[in-house]
């Protein structure tokens, strides 16, 4: 069995994995881990669609 | 005296970090299981063993601890190698039965091997924070 994912698919499962690890390793409480995780995984979606877009605008 | 006692047990670490790092590094989550933070112990196993999963359905190769003649080279291999060995168990197992795909120049493959070093590194923020937890420098 191979998974043939592309660059989006893939950066979304490092989004969601990273994000729930950072969560539970820098916050104390269960809100603020969950809180953080929420934030982390929205500047992953970010950083993603604005390079990608970065990219777009830059080779036209 | 009696707060002076408190004190002092209460600075003493809850198990042997030594341990704690150990199974922390072989079974990803295992040092916070062994704390008894059972929920973060899952999510942090869920996490770095689907990151490797995928990484290895990717078909990503895994790095070696040789490389190239140059110096950037040699720092990729052997960093990358460090990543994989930090996932544990489950590199220790892909490489036992032989898991070795060539290194092709697919994107896929490369993606792969990204997650792969990706599960590797979570896993080194999981087992300095088992450890933290262990000397009782956070909860």
């Amino acid at each position: 069995m191979t998974l043939n994912l592309d660059h989006f698919e893939t950066s979304l499962l490092f989004a969601v994995f990273s994000s729930v690890v950072l969560g539970i390793v820098t916050k104390r409480t269960t809100d603020e881990r969950v809180k953080y995780g929420l934030y982390c995984f929205a500047c992953f979606l970010a950083a993603l669609f604005g390079i990608g877009w970065f990219m777009r605008i830059l080779h036209g | 005296m009696p707060a002076t006692t408190v004190a002092a047990t209460a600075t003493e670490p809850i198990r042997s970090p030594f341990l704690v790092i150990l199974l922390a590094w072989l079974v990803p989550g295992g040092g916070h299981f062994l704390l008894g933070k059972r929920g973060r112990a899952l999510l942090i196993f869920a996490c770095v063993l689907l990151s490797f999963l995928f990484g290895v359905l990717m078909r990503g190769p895994l790095f070696q601890p040789s490389g190239g003649a140059d110096v950037l080279s040699k720092l990729i291999q052997y960093g990358g190698f460090l990543g994989d060995l930090a996932a544990g168990i489950p590199y220790l197992v892909v490489s036992f039965f032989g898991y070795a795909p060539p290194d092709s120049a697919s994107h896929v493959a490369d993606y792969g091997s990204k997650l792969i070093v990706a599960a590797g590194l979570l896993n080194i923020l999981a087992i300095v924070d088992a450890y933290e937890i262990a000397t009782r420098q956070k909860e």
